[in-house]
């Protein structure tokens, strides 16, 4: 038996961006808010094993590979030494420094913080435990922030500390001499580019007949084409049969129309998506509504099938991306305080943080083929961008597309340096509802990589100068 | 085996009290499965309470004129075997809903946020979350605040920025044209008339009313139950003024525009409105101040293909004869063609409504509100008038003035009317 009892008006379980996020808005808002996180610290997968660290070792592979390139422009470098003791503690050190920050926050806003797993017990009761012990929180109103991990294939050899989850790749504790990566979605090419920087040789194997699919293939073609260079191989439509555990390396029998039918690793990293911890918090205790999979459903103020308790972030759907959960974080917070809010955002912008980048947001074409819908495209190459150039690179691409009638912004997506800012642009326009007209007419500071989606406008309203295009 | 088994009101939503219409049973009735038992009334809707178990009605607790609410006891039935009574009365719950639907329309946010979602409801509506596009063309903030307002943006047919986008001030009218639909249909007690299906009568078609004929409607009925409207019935002798019209137009070179009598009708009213300054006026929102004009402005009710327009004419003190006739022909012109603009159509002070060209001999014009006063005209016609010695042959005029009573008294208006009159007679003192 416990004895701690601890009352809150709003519990939110899972300390990642969208159950922080959620905490301090509805503290901020008045409500007195215990949050529950089963690590010592906060930020989620996100700032300890995603986005920041990711990002912190991108930027090492971006210096690598510039000064590298720079050479046939005049400028050489020795080869460059990496100490990657040194590389993670500096990446370590900036998620210790947004650690401290974000424990700041707690303490600031009064929010109760509660470090251990916690589970529902019934619809007004989570047992956390911690390490004093099982503490019992009674709720008025719950969100549940409680996040996803790596998808795990049940045949490989898990125990192998050479088979790795994206969150051993970001550990950096060793640069295998050979690297597999399953799976050629976003985590697995942003950690490809990682590890290419640092000097492994990169193999990569995806079952479907592209990297990134989804992504529309001329966003993607430009990254294609320069990985194709890096990497030793790409394998499309390729799946892995078995992963075997041997003395010499990682043992991976392959199946696909160019692959050879196995080859030794030293390391395989698995980045095959996300499953979402649905059935691993009790929900059935507390009488909430989980699909097979794991998600919990909501209706479109984050609200479970239990009127008091609210979910948000990974936990209740795709796109599984930070900044969707802490909107949506917002929102439940906002819906506990009595507010009217709703998750009501036109898109969720997604990002490849590789090398070009990739970044799309609204409809796209491969979307809009689908459901048959009519648009304008115009793409602008960056081969035409002075700026682009000046950065040494031209395989950069801006596309919008537009309502056939009214030139309406309906989608947008960038391949080439800084995409994943570059896109903000566009996210903005499509949520005031701007056409290509709009953008058009909107000055774009020069020489920019920005001035791309403008220059995209104008070859939709007929008005580009930069480009020729006969009519 | 029997049971015996209760029929009681099932969530009807946050209502404390539930008018009961009409009970539909009695003691002894055979009642089957979803069978409409009573008949419910809250100020918002009526609905049809079905049977939540098929049986025979034991005994009924509740009678027509009884506040009820959810859970209270309707009536107790005999349930025989295999008699099955649903868990989810909710679901059969057939609600009508009487108010505007426009009203029912505002308020999704607000029944989202606050009711209770049954599990039925939650199934149907929950998914996991995906980013689906709207269409309205409102910026994030004005979604915002349209959702607190209870607004459904994509209810909102266009906005007033920039390309149709929808701003707050549109989210705030949308709100107050919901409101005062509300208080004319409903709030104001006045019942709608009801449908009527003509099928058993003959054939019929549809004709979709015109833009101008919808909102004409709409402003007159307005006007209809706002004011209380009184018309006065006068005759002028226009038999000097006439002949005067015949030189003049006589004088006329050929496709030169020849002067009509509404024109001297225009300047004697207007002459009559600078004597009388309460008909150049307009009556505050509150009902408290009368707001007097000082410029003189007259809209003139135009028939077109499309229906009723009404151009002004500005300044009307400051032009001669002569400018009003080409001026009224360019604007009538326009009408006609549908080309006036918004501006053409604003700032009168008081109309008039000319059926001259087609006959008639009274009418009663309704008030284009906030103008106090309206002049109807029908057909001048030569009469016998008693002079004190004989009946000698005159043209005369009938004139309507409807007016606002709250601004005009009786014996106002009947001065006022005999200015007009005088005015017309005696063209001479529009020189004064």
């Amino acid at each position: 038996m416990n004895e701690a009892v601890l009352h809150a008006e709003v519990v939110v379980l899972g300390g990642g961006p969208g159950g922080y996020s959620a905490a301090f808005r509805a503290a901020d808002l008045g409500k007195q808010v215990v949050l529950i996180e089963r690590f010592p610290v906060l930020g989620g997968v996100c700032l300890n094993v995603g986005c920041i660290p990711s990002k912190a070792l991108l930027h090492a592979a971006q210096i690598i590979h510039e000064a590298d390139e720079f050479a046939e422009h005049g400028v050489t470098f020795d080869k460059p030494t990496i100490n990657i003791d040194k590389i993670r503690a500096w990446k370590e050190s900036i998620t210790k420094s947004l650690n401290t920050g974000l424990a700041g926050l707690v303490k600031q806003r009064k929010v109760t913080l509660i470090q251990g797993l916690g589970k529902f017990t019934s619809a007004n009761t989570v047992d956390v435990e911690t390490a004093e012990g099982v503490k019992t929180i009674r709720f008025d109103q719950a969100i549940i922030a409680a996040g996803s991990r790596p998808t795990k294939i049940p045949v490989f050899p898990h125990d192998d500390p050479r088979l790795w989850d994206s969150t051993d790749a970001l550990q950096l504790t060793e640069i295998p001499k050979k690297l597999l990566i399953v799976g050629g979605g976003i985590i697995g090419l942003e950690m490809a580019t990682v590890y290419h920087a640092m000097g492994s040789e990169i193999s990569i194997v995806e079952l479907m007949d592209q990297i990134i699919p989804g992504c529309d293939k001329d966003l993607v073609t430009p990254l294609a084409r320069r990985i194709k260079k890096q990497y030793k191989n790409i394998w499309l439509e390729t799946r892995v049969t078995s992963i075997e555990a041997r003395q010499e390396g990682l043992k991976v029998s392959l199946e696909g129309k160019n692959s050879p039918e196995s080859e030794l690793f030293d390391a395989v990293l698995v980045a095959v998506g996300r499953k979402p911890n649905g059935l691993m918090i009790g929900a059935e205790l507390a009488g909430i509504n989980v699909n097979e999979q794991g998600f919990i459903l909501v209706d479109k103020q984050q609200r479970t099938n239990v009127n008091h308790i609210f979910a948000i972030g990974d936990i209740v759907g795709n796109p599984m991306l930070a900044h969707k959960a802490v909107h949506e974080g917002k929102v439940a917070a906002e819906v506990t305080a009595g507010h009217k809010a709703q998750f009501d955002a036109l898109t969720i912008p997604s990002v490849a943080y590789t090398d070009p980048e990739i970044a799309w947001m609204g409809l796209t074409e491969n979307q809009a083929k689908q459901e048959g819908i009519e648009y304008d495209k115009a793409s602008f190459p960056w081969a035409a961008s002075g700026r682009s150039l000046c950065l040494g690179r031209k395989e950069g691409l801006t596309k919008i597309l537009c309502e056939k009638e009214t030139g309406k912004l309906l989608g947008a997506g960038i391949v080439g340096t800084n995409a994943g800012e570059l896109i903000s642009e566009a996210v903005l326009a499509l949520e005031m509802g701007a056409d290509a007209e709009d953008i058009s007419l909107t000055i774009h500071p020069h020489p920019t990589l920005a001035e791309t989606f403008g220059f995209a406008a104008e070859m939709i309203t007929g008005t580009i100068t930069d480009l020729y295009i006969k009519k | 085996m029997t049971n015996l088994l209760e029929i009681r009101v099932p969530d009807v939503g946050n209502v404390a009290e539930i008018d009961v219409v009409e009970v539909l049973i009695q003691p002894g009735d055979i009642v089957a499965l979803e069978q409409t038992v009573a008949t419910l009334e809250t100020d918002k809707a009526s609905m049809d309470l079905p049977s939540s178990v098929s049986g025979t009605i034991q005994q009924v607790h509740i009678k027509p004129g009884d506040k009820v609410s959810e859970g209270t006891l309707i009536a107790t039935v005999l349930v025989n075997e295999g008699g099955m009574s649903i868990p989810e009365p909710i679901s059969t719950v057939a609600i009508v809903v009487e108010t505007p639907a426009i009203q029912q329309e505002a308020k999704p946010a607000e029944v989202s946020a606050q009711s209770e979602p049954t599990p039925k409801q939650a199934s149907e509506t929950l998914q996991p979350s995906d980013s689906k596009a709207i269409k309205a063309h409102a910026s994030p903030s004005v979604r915002l605040f349209a959702r607190e307002l209870g607004v459904n943006v994509s209810k909102i047919n266009m906005g007033s920025g920039r390309k149709g986008r929808i701003l707050k001030d549109d989210v705030k009218n949308f709100v107050k044209q919901a409101l005062t639909d509300g208080i004319t249909t409903k709030g104001a007690g006045i019942p709608s008339i009801p449908a009527v299906d003509f099928s058993p009568f003959g054939d019929t078609e549809i004709l979709k009313l015109s833009k101008i004929k919808r909102l004409t409607g709409q402003n007159l009925t307005r006007v209809w139950l706002n004011l209380p409207l009184v018309t006065y019935h006068e005759e002028a002798d226009i038999t000097e003024m006439e002949a005067f019209r015949n030189t003049l137009n006589g004088e006329k070179e050929k496709g030169e525009i020849k002067i009509t009598g509404l024109m001297f009708i225009i300047k004697a009213l207007v002459a009559a409105m600078q004597q009388f300054p309460n008909f150049n006026a307009s009556l505050s929102a509150d009902g408290e101040s009368l707001i007097l004009k000082k410029y003189f402005n007259i809209g003139i009710a135009v028939d077109t293909p499309n229906g009723l327009v009404v151009p002004v004419l500005r300044n009307v003190n400051n032009k001669n004869i002569s400018e009003l006739a080409i001026e009224l022909a360019e604007k009538s012109e326009k009408a006609r063609l549908g080309k006036l603009l918004p501006n053409d159509m604003q700032g009168g002070c008081m109309t008039i409504s000319s059926l001259g060209g087609i006959g008639g001999t009274a009418f009663t014009p309704i008030v284009n509100a906030p103008e106090v006063a309206i002049l109807g005209v029908t057909r001048a016609k030569i009469q016998p008038v008693w002079n004190g010695k004989e009946f000698l042959p005159r043209l005369m005029l009938p004139l309507d003035l409807t007016y606002d009573h709250r601004v005009i008294d009786g014996a106002e208006g009947a001065r006022f009317m005999a200015t007009v009159k005088q005015n017309l007679s005696d063209i001479r003192r529009l020189l004064l």
